[in-house]
C-alpha cells in the first residue's frame, strides 16, 4: 500500500486512532488522506476510478520476451480488446496467428485451427496473469486485491501499478506484472517471471476510426 | 380329500411334521445365507435394447458406479485445502481406492513422465509432416511462443527434448475442457467454499459390503479433521446404494416389528388370548417368508431389498390362512373331537385353495418378466403363499385338529360382519354407480400411469442435489448424451472411438457440439499409434531437417541432442494398451469410457458429449454418424424413460394376462359364468375405485402400484370367493330349511381383512417410495374388496 502513516497528522485520540486503524483498507487509508494530500494523493482507488471509467477499448500491442533458454528475443504483435465487465481478448497476428478470449471464466485459446475452451479458474497459473490485466483495463479494484499486492505510484497523467501475486503457488511462477498507463489507458505491461525471464508489451490505443488500418497488418 | 387327516396314522403325521421342518430349516439355512442387494439395477431389463445396454453396463459395472465424490465444507479456505490434501494422501494409502484425485498436480509427477516418455506415441500431432523441415519449424515456433509466460512454465524445463510442444498437444487432448476451480493447490467448487476430490473405488459398485467399507475408510481417515470443524460431504451411486440398503433395512425391520405387534395384538384380542392359537396364527406366516427367501435366493442368487420389504406384506396375507382355518375348524357341538379339521378340508379348503391358485396366477405373471426384480417380486409372493397355505393345509389339522379355542372378538366380529351383510347388500346399486363413476372418471381424466424409475429410488432429493452440486463442482456434469462404440476387441473399439471423434471434430467444429471425451484421446488405437510411430524419421533425417528449421530461429539445433535421441527411442518402444496403462492414473480415466467385453458382449467405449449453446441436436448427431458400424447415440434421459415405459408397459401386459388367467382358472373351477361374473364384479369394482382416487388425486402412478393391484386382487379374490362358498352353501340347503348364516366364517373374513388392512397401512407410512406405493393400493383395494364383496355376493335370507 502506500507509503504514508495518516496517523500521525491526525488529531484523533489514540483509541479512535486505533479503531480507524483497524478498518483501514486501501479505501479508508485514501479516504484519510484526501483531505491532508488532495493535490498530490494519486493511488489504487484513483488508479481504478479512472480506469473504470473506459468500459471498452481497442488497442494494438507490440511484444517482446527474454526468455533465458533461448538465444534471441521473441518478438510478437496484435490486437487487444476488451469490454466491462469481463471480456478480454489477445490476438496474436504475428509471428503466428493466435487467440487467447476472456469471457468470464472461460477462457477460449485458439491457435491455427484448433481451439480450446476451459474455465480460467481450473488453471490459476494462467488466471494470474489474465486477472492482472483484465482487473486493471476494467478498474476492478476488489479483483485486483484479491489476488496481488498493489503498489500505485505516480499520477494520473503518468502512473505506475506494480502487481505483486499474493498466493505463495503463484510467486514461484510470476515475480511481479507492472502496468505503466496514461490517464484511463495502459500503455505497458511487464511481466517479471520467477525465472528472470521477461516480458514487455507495449500498447497502442487504436481509436474506432484508426482500427481497419491495425487490423490490416 | 374327504379322508385325510382322520385315516392317517400316527405315522403318516409324523412324516408330514417332518418334512415340514426338514423344508423349514433348510429355507431358514438358505436364508441364512443369502446376499442382499438394494441396487436399482436389479429393476432393470435383462434383455435390453443396444443402447440401453451401453446405459446398464454404466450402471452395473462402469467406472461411475464406483464413483465417490468428496466435499470438504467449513472451516477456513487453508484448512480446507490442507485437509483435502492429508485425506487424499491416506486415502490413497488405504488401498480402498483406484484412484483419488484432489487437483494436487504433485500427485501426477510419475503420469507426467509416462506420457512424456510416450509422447511420440501419444501426441495427437505426430506424423510424417511434423518431422519435415516446415513441420518442426512450426511446431518449435508454436512452443517457444509460450516461454516467457506462466503456461510456458510446464514445458520449460523439457523444451530442449521436446522442442515441438509434444507434451503441450498431448495435455490439450487429455485434460478435460471442463476442469473443476483450482486454488490453493487442489480442486475447490466454483465459489471456492468446498474441497472437492474424486475417488474411484476398488470395490465393484455392485457390491456394497465392500462400497459400505470403503465409504467407512473416507470417515475414518476424515475424522481428524471432522474434530478440526471441517465438515465431510459424501455422494455417489455408491453412497447413494448403501444408504438405500441401509434403509430398506431399518424400515424393514421396523415395519415387521409393527405389523408383527399389530397383527399379535389383533389376533390376541380375537382368540381371546390364547398364546398357542397366537403361535400357531404366526407358523405360516414364518413359513412363507422363510419360503419366500429361500426361493428368490435360490433362484436369482440375492434377494432385492425391495423385494423383501414386500415379504412383510405377506406377514397380511399368510395370516388369513391361520384365520380362517382356526376360525373356521371350530370343532362344531356334539361331534367328534378332532372332526373340526376334517370338515374344514371339506367345506373350506377347497375355497382357501382357489384363492391361493388365482393369486399364484397372478404373480407368475410377473414371473416371466423381464426385469429380475419385477420377477422376485412374483417368485417370492408365489412361494411365499404356496407355503403359508400348506403350512395351513398340512399342519394345522396335526397341530389344532378344532381350530382355535379361544372367543374373544370373534363373536362380535361375526355379529357386525353379519350386521354387514345384511346392510351392504341393499346399497349395491349406489355402490354399483360408484364403479360406473370411477369407470368413466378413469376414462376422462389423463393417465396417472406416468411414474419414473427414479420413483423406485428411496434417495431424497435434498441427496440428489448434494450429488448435482459436487458433480457440477469436480466438472463431472454431462450433456446425458453419449456417444457409444463396439467392436470385438480392444483395438477395434479404440479404433471405433477415433472413427467416431473425427465426425465429432467436425461437429464441434460447427459448434453443434462443444466437445467430447474420447478414450482414444488418452489410448489411441494401436493402428495409429504404429503409425505415428512409423512416421519418426531416423537420426540422420532428423538432424538434418532439424538444422535447417532452426536456421535464424531462437532454438539452435545444435542444443537439440536430446530431442534426437528421444525420437530415436520412441522409434523402438513397444505400442501402448490396456494392459500397459495398468496401476496409472490413467486407467481409471480410460477404466470409466472403456468396458471390457467378453465371450458373450463386445466391447464398449463410451464417448460423452458437451452440448452446444442449444443443447444437443441429437438429430444432426445421429445422422453424422449413421454409417459408422457398432455406433450409436444414447440419451441417457431419454433412455431411462424409454426404459419405465417399457418397463411399465410389460408389467401391465403381464398383470392382464394374470387377470385373465385368474378368470380361466376360477371358470375351470366354478364352471358357472354366473359365479364367475360374480366374484369378478367386487374385484374389478375395487381396482377401479382405487385407480380412479388415486388418479383423480394426482398421484403418479409406477410398476409398485401395478404389483399392489395384482396383490389387492390376489387377497380381495379369497373374500369373493368365501362369500361365494357360503352363498353355495345355502342355496344348497333344502327349501324350507332355517339358512344359518356361517358367522365363523364371517368373522374370519373379517379378521383376515383387518391384519391384511393394517399390515399394508404400515407400508403406507413407509419413506421407502417401493412400498409406500404398494402400502396406498392395498390397503383400500382389499377393504374395498370386503365390502363390495358383501355388497355385490348377497347371501339368500328368508
Amino acid at each position: 500500500m502506500m507509503p504514508i502513516r495518516p496517523t500521525l497528522h491526525s488529531p484523533m485520540r489514540r483509541t479512535d486512532r486505533r479503531a480507524a486503524l483497524a478498518r483501514l483498507g486501501a479505501g479508508g487509508l485514501a479516504a484519510l488522506l484526501l483531505p491532508l494530500r488532495a493535490q498530490t494523493a494519486f493511488g489504487l482507488p484513483q488508479l481504478t476510478q479512472l480506469l473504470s471509467q473506459a468500459k471498452s477499448g481497442e488497442a494494438s500491442f507490440t511484444e517482446t520476451r527474454t526468455v533465458s533458454i533461448l538465444e534471441q528475443t521473441l518478438k510478437s504483435s496484435g490486437r487487444l480488446s476488451f469490454a466491462a465487465p469481463d471480456t478480454f481478448v489477445r490476438e496474436t497476428l504475428k509471428p503466428r496467428q493466435e487467440k487467447v478470449a476472456v469471457v468470464g471464466n472461460k477462457v477460449t485459446l485458439s491457435s491455427g485451427s484448433r481451439s480450446r475452451t476451459v474455465p480460467l479458474d481450473s488453471v490459476p497459473e494462467a488466471a494470474v496473469i489474465m486477472e492482472a490485466i483484465r482487473g486493471t483495463l476494467t478498474g476492478n479494484r476488489e479483483l485486483l486485491e484479491r489476488h496481488f499486492g498493489a503498489t500505485v505510484s505516480g499520477n494520473a497523467q503518468r502512473w505506475t501499478l506494480e502487481l505483486v501475486p499474493l498466493e505463495s503457488r503463484l510467486q514461484e511462477l510470476v515475480k511481479s506484472v507492472q502496468l505503466t498507463g496514461q490517464q484511463a489507458l495502459v500503455r505497458e505491461v511487464v511481466v517479471a517471471m520467477a525465472d528472470g525471464d521477461r516480458s514487455v508489451m507495449s500498447i497502442e490505443p487504436v481509436t474506432p476510426s484508426a482500427k481497419p488500418a491495425s487490423a490490416a497488418n | 380329500m374327504s379322508d385325510t387327516g382322520q385315516r392317517r396314522g400316527p405315522f403318516a403325521s409324523r412324516t408330514v411334521l417332518v418334512v415340514w421342518l426338514v423344508g423349514v430349516l433348510a429355507a431358514l439355512g438358505v436364508t441364512w445365507r443369502t446376499h442382499y442387494v438394494a441396487d436399482l439395477s436389479a429393476f432393470l431389463p435383462s434383455t435390453p435394447s443396444a443402447e440401453q445396454a451401453v446405459l446398464l453396463d454404466q450402471l452395473r459395472s462402469g467406472v461411475a458406479a464406483r464413483l465417490l465424490l468428496i466435499g470438504i465444507e467449513g472451516g477456513t479456505r487453508e484448512a480446507r485445502s490442507k485437509a483435502s490434501v492429508q485425506l487424499a494422501r491416506s486415502l490413497r494409502q488405504s488401498g480402498a481406492f483406484e484412484a483419488v484425485h484432489n487437483g494436487d498436480k504433485s500427485e501426477f509427477e510419475s503420469t507426467g513422465k509416462f506420457l512424456f516418455e510416450h509422447r511420440y506415441l501419444l501426441s495427437p500431432a505426430v506424423d510424417a509432416q511434423r518431422f519435415s523441415v516446415e513441420g518442426l519449424r512450426a511446431g518449435i515456433d508454436e512452443a517457444t511462443s509460450l516461454l516467457g509466460t506462466p503456461a510456458g512454465a510446464m514445458i520449460k524445463p523439457v523444451i530442449l527434448r521436446d522442442p515441438t510442444g509434444e507434451t503441450l498437444r498431448m495435455a490439450e487432448s487429455m485434460l478435460p475442457t471442463q476442469g473443476p476451480r483450482s486454488d490453493g493447490g487442489v480442486w475447490v467448487s466454483r465459489n471456492a467454499d468446498r474441497a472437492v476430490l474424486i475417488a474411484t473405488t476398488q470395490a465393484q459398485g455392485a457390491d456394497l459390503d465392500a462400497q459400505e467399507r470403503s465409504l467407512q475408510s473416507v470417515r475414518d481417515s476424515f475424522a481428524p479433521f471432522a474434530a478440526q470443524g471441517l465438515r465431510l460431504v459424501l455422494s455417489g451411486s455408491g453412497t447413494f446404494a448403501v444408504a438405500s440398503r441401509a434403509q430398506i433395512k431399518s424400515e424393514v425391520e421396523r415395519l415387521a416389528i409393527a405389523g408383527g405387534l399389530a397383527i399379535v395384538g389383533i389376533l390376541l384380542l380375537a382368540f381371546g388370548g390364547s398364546l398357542r392359537t397366537l403361535f400357531s396364527a404366526l407358523l405360516p406366516v414364518g413359513s412363507g417368508v422363510l419360503a419366500g427367501i429361500a426361493a428368490v435366493s435360490l433362484v436369482f442368487g440375492n434377494v432385492h431389498g425391495i423385494t423383501l420389504g414386500f415379504g412383510t406384506t405377506l406377514i397380511g396375507e399368510a395370516v388369513d390362512y391361520a384365520i380362517y382355518y382356526l376360525i373356521q375348524a371350530r370343532c362344531v357341538p356334539g361331534l367328534a373331537p378332532g372332526s373340526g379339521a376334517r370338515k374344514w378340508l371339506v367345506d373350506s379348503w377347497p375355497t382357501v385353495r382357489l384363492g391361493l391358485l388365482t393369486s399364484v396366477c397372478g404373480f407368475a405373471a410377473l414371473l416371466f418378466s423381464g426385469f429380475p426384480g419385477l420377477a422376485q417380486l412374483g417368485l417370492f409372493s408365489m412361494a411365499g403363499l404356496a407355503a403359508a397355505a400348506l403350512t395351513t393345509r398340512c399342519i394345522f389339522p396335526l397341530l389344532a385338529p378344532d381350530g382355535a379355542p379361544g372367543v374373544g372378538l370373534r363373536r362380535h366380529l361375526g355379529r357386525l360382519v353379519g350386521r354387514c351383510t345384511e346392510v351392504l347388500p341393499r346399497a349395491r346399486w349406489p355402490l354399483a354407480a360408484i364403479v360406473v363413476l370411477a369407470a368413466a372418471a378413469l376414462v376422462g381424466l389423463p393417465s396417472a400411469w406416468r411414474g419414473s424409475l427414479s420413483s423406485l429410488s428411496p434417495v431424497s432429493a435434498e441427496k440428489m442435489k448434494i450429488d448435482e452440486d459436487l458433480r457440477a463442482d469436480v466438472g463431472a456434469t454431462d450433456s446425458g448424451t453419449l456417444v457409444a462404440v463396439s467392436a470385438p476387441d480392444e483395438a477395434g473399439v479404440l479404433a471405433q472411438a477415433e472413427a467416431a471423434g473425427a465426425r465429432l471434430d467436425r461437429l464441434v467444429e460447427s459448434g453443434v457440439i462443444n466437445g467430447y471425451e474420447s478414450p482414444a484421446r488418452i489410448l489411441p488405437s494401436p493402428g495409429l499409434q504404429q503409425r505415428r510411430r512409423d512416421a519418426l524419421p531416423d537420426a540422420a533425417t532428423l538432424s538434418a531437417h532439424l538444422n535447417q528449421a532452426t536456421l535464424d530461429g531462437p532454438l539452435p539445433a545444435r542444443r537439440l541432442g536430446g530431442f534426437i535421441d528421444d525420437v530415436q527411442a520412441a522409434r523402438r518402444q513397444p505400442l501402448l494398451t490396456l494392459d500397459s496403462l495398468k496401476g496409472s492414473p490413467l486407467a481409471p480415466v480410460l477404466g470409466a469410457q472403456i468396458l471390457p467385453g467378453d465371450a458373450t458382449r463386445p466391447w464398449r467405449a463410451l464417448l460423452s458429449l458437451q452440448a452446444g449453446s442449444q443443447g444437443t441436436d441429437v438429430a444432426r448427431l445421429r445422422a453424422a454418424l449413421a454409417d459408422l458400424p457398432g455406433t450409436q447415440v444414447v440419451n441417457i434421459g431419454s433412455e431411462l424413460g424409454a426404459l419405465y415405459a417399457r418397463y411399465l408397459h410389460e408389467a401391465t401386459l403381464q398383470a392382464l394376462l394374470g387377470a385373465l388367467a385368474v378368470c380361466v382358472l376360477l371358470l375351470l373351477h366354478l364352471r358357472s359364468w354366473q359365479r364367475l361374473w360374480r366374484i369378478a364384479q367386487p374385484m374389478g369394482g375395487a381396482v377401479l375405485i382405487v385407480l380412479a382416487v388415486m388418479t383423480a388425486s394426482g398421484v403418479a402412478l409406477g410398476i409398485l402400484h401395478l404389483v399392489g393391484l395384482l396383490l389387492s386382487v390376489a387377497i380381495g379374490s379369497n373374500y369373493a370367493l368365501f362369500f361365494d362358498q357360503i352363498r353355495m352353501q345355502q342355496q344348497a340347503l333344502p327349501d324350507g330349511a332355517a339358512t344359518v348364516i356361517d358367522t365363523d366364517t364371517l368373522a374370519s373374513l373379517a379378521l383376515a381383512n383387518l391384519t391384511a388392512v393394517t399390515s399394508f397401512c404400515l407400508l403406507a407410512f413407509s419413506s421407502i417410495p417401493a412400498l409406500f406405493a404398494v402400502g396406498q393400493v392395498v390397503a383400500p383395494g382389499i377393504l374395498l374388496s370386503l365390502l363390495l364383496s358383501a355388497a355385490f355376493i348377497p347371501l339368500p335370507r328368508r
